[in-house]
């Protein structure tokens, strides 16, 4: 089912103009921006790094909107309440869109990859490339995982897209997607590593060189624990919801 | 009078009415902490590339921060209209339309220098930037101007709203290309030639370069021409935006297409 139902969500989410254009430009700028900002400081051997760096920030972009605003777009589209009454719990029926933003979101990996590549010359050459193939799923199955929770917060803040809006720059630069941990301030280390980032980490390890399964399988945890609480708060929601006769509502 | 009366006012209903981030909570997130965190991204990439430091970023991005809700807030000033469908109602008013759309500017232009100004202000207080005293009235002028620049430029933006129907896909990519191409993030003597000729005439490109002349205490004399080609892009786009929304409105009119979603 919740093969089936990603499948569903994200060829819709691939019909969509604004989500494609999304998914595809901007990353590519940023990616751009990157090479720019590495040729700029001297660092033309990081041109791999930037490139996967800045199609992770596509996904978590994705995911962060995608996810953040996942049951209120049903709502929009007046398919909540039947989704409510499938007879499977929320979570279930929720947890599939999520995961669809992240994989929608893959489309800004392989952007950056192929825009680096052909574009600048990117040597595609990863440290660990069956590990990447690995490494990049599990890195998007764990946002998705991630995102379930956003969907389940999110859709009791009325402004839920103020916070989403506030928190895509933080996590870009706490994940270490592309600005390495080692230079910002001891204090993030703690919050960067409650996060399910360590999918970003595995990730670049995988194309850089380093210990790729411990930060996947941290990734994997962290995710399953995000995967948990959002079912529980995903049911706790439906069942106000529906005491309240408020499933409809914005 | 009544012109300065549709400005002023038209213009200040036409924004709590049609600009979506009005609430405050929105305002604050995504308008004076967002840029913030963006400022601070892209700080601490420049240091650890060694690309420049953090004057140019916290400048540069202080001024850019402006540019989020000019260019959204231009879009929306128009196509919102459209998606409440109260554009029919607007374009059937005798007043001069262009009047109408240009005053809408002046609110998000206020706006924008109250995020510029802001961010200018959180970054330096985080990053320890020292900014002249005697710089400031013309840093805020600056900001001002890059805030008027952006705003006609997200009207121009909203402009193609009345012809097309997915304008938020151009406004998202010209944010994202507003951090390429300005010179706010990458030295421009970093960029390909034709991409510094593209930034040339985008908004905030020239701004940015008095911004980082008046906070480097080179004084007005060097950073005045930067401020008056920013003033003049800030011009072009008014013009533009003006022939555009006149030229699509004939063109809606003439297809029936004005509510066309």
């Amino acid at each position: 089912m919740i093969g089936v139902g990603a499948l569903l969500h994200t060829r819709q989410l691939s019909r969509s103009p604004f989500e494609i254009a999304t998914a595809l430009i901007v990353p590519v700028v940023q990616a751009t921006l990157a090479v720019y900002l590495c040729r700029a400081g001297g660092e033309p051997g990081r041109l791999l790094e930037a490139a996967v760096g800045a199609g992770l920030m596509g996904v978590w972009s994705s995911v962060l909107f995608g996810s953040g605003g996942a049951i209120q777009n049903q709502r929009w589209q007046g398919t909540l309440e039947m989704l409510m009454l499938a007879p499977r719990p929320p979570a279930l029926v929720i947890f599939p869109i999520t995961l669809s933003t992240a994989v929608t979101g893959t489309y800004a990996m392989l952007a950056t990859l192929l825009w680096g590549r052909l574009l600048y010359g990117v040597p595609l050459t990863f440290a660990h490339p069956l590990l990447f193939l690995v490494a990049a799923p599990g890195c998007v199955l764990g946002l998705g995982m991630f995102g379930l929770l956003l969907a389940s917060t999110f859709v009791l803040m009325r402004n839920a897209n103020a916070l989403a809006n506030t928190l895509e720059y933080p996590i870009w630069l706490v994940s270490g997607m592309l600005v390495p941990l080692t230079v910002l301030p001891g204090w993030t280390g703690p919050i960067a590593a409650a996060l399910p980032t360590w999918g970003a980490r595995a990730v670049h390890e995988a194309a850089s060189g380093g210990p790729v399964w411990p930060s996947l399988g941290i990734c994997l945890a962290i995710s399953l624990g995000c995967l948990a609480a959002g079912a529980l708060m995903m049911t706790y929601v439906e069942r106000r919801a529906r005491a309240a006769a408020t499933l409809a509502l914005a | 009078m009544a012109l300065f009366r549709l400005i002023g006012t038209g213009g200040v209903i036409a924004y709590r009415a049609l600009f979506n981030w009005t609430t405050p909570a929105m305002f604050i997130g995504s308008l004076l902490v967002g840029p913030i965190f963006q400022l601070l991204f892209f700080a601490y990439l420049g240091r650890q590339l060694g690309v420049a430091d953090d004057r140019f970023y916290v400048v540069g991005n202080a001024v850019l921060a402006a540019s989020l809700s000019c260019v959204f807030g231009g879009t929306m000033a128009v196509a919102n209209e459209r998606r409440f469908g109260t554009l029919g109602h607007v374009l059937l008013s005798p007043r001069s339309r262009t009047a109408v759309f240009l005053s809408r500017v002046l609110p998000y232009a206020g706006n924008g220098l109250l995020i510029a100004v802001s961010t200018l202000t959180v970054g330096a207080l985080l990053l320890g930037l020292r900014v002249p005293p005697e710089a400031l009235p013309a840093l805020l002028a600056t900001l001002a101007v890059a805030a008027l620049s952006c705003g006609f430029f997200g009207l121009t933006l909203g402009a193609l709203g009345l012809r097309f129907r997915d304008v938020w896909v151009v406004s998202n990519v010209s944010v994202a290309l507003l951090l390429l191409l300005t010179g706010v993030n990458v030295p421009a003597a970093g960029l390909p030639g034709w991409m510094r000729a593209v930034g040339e005439g985008l908004p905030i490109t020239h701004a940015v370069r008095a911004a980082r002349h008046l906070a480097a205490g080179d004084g007005f004399a060097a950073a005045g021409p930067a401020l008056a080609a920013e003033a003049g892009v800030g011009l072009g786009y008014a013009v533009l935006a003006a022939v555009l929304l006149k030229a699509f409105e004939a063109e809606s009119r003439r297809r029936a297409s004005l509510d066309t979603l």
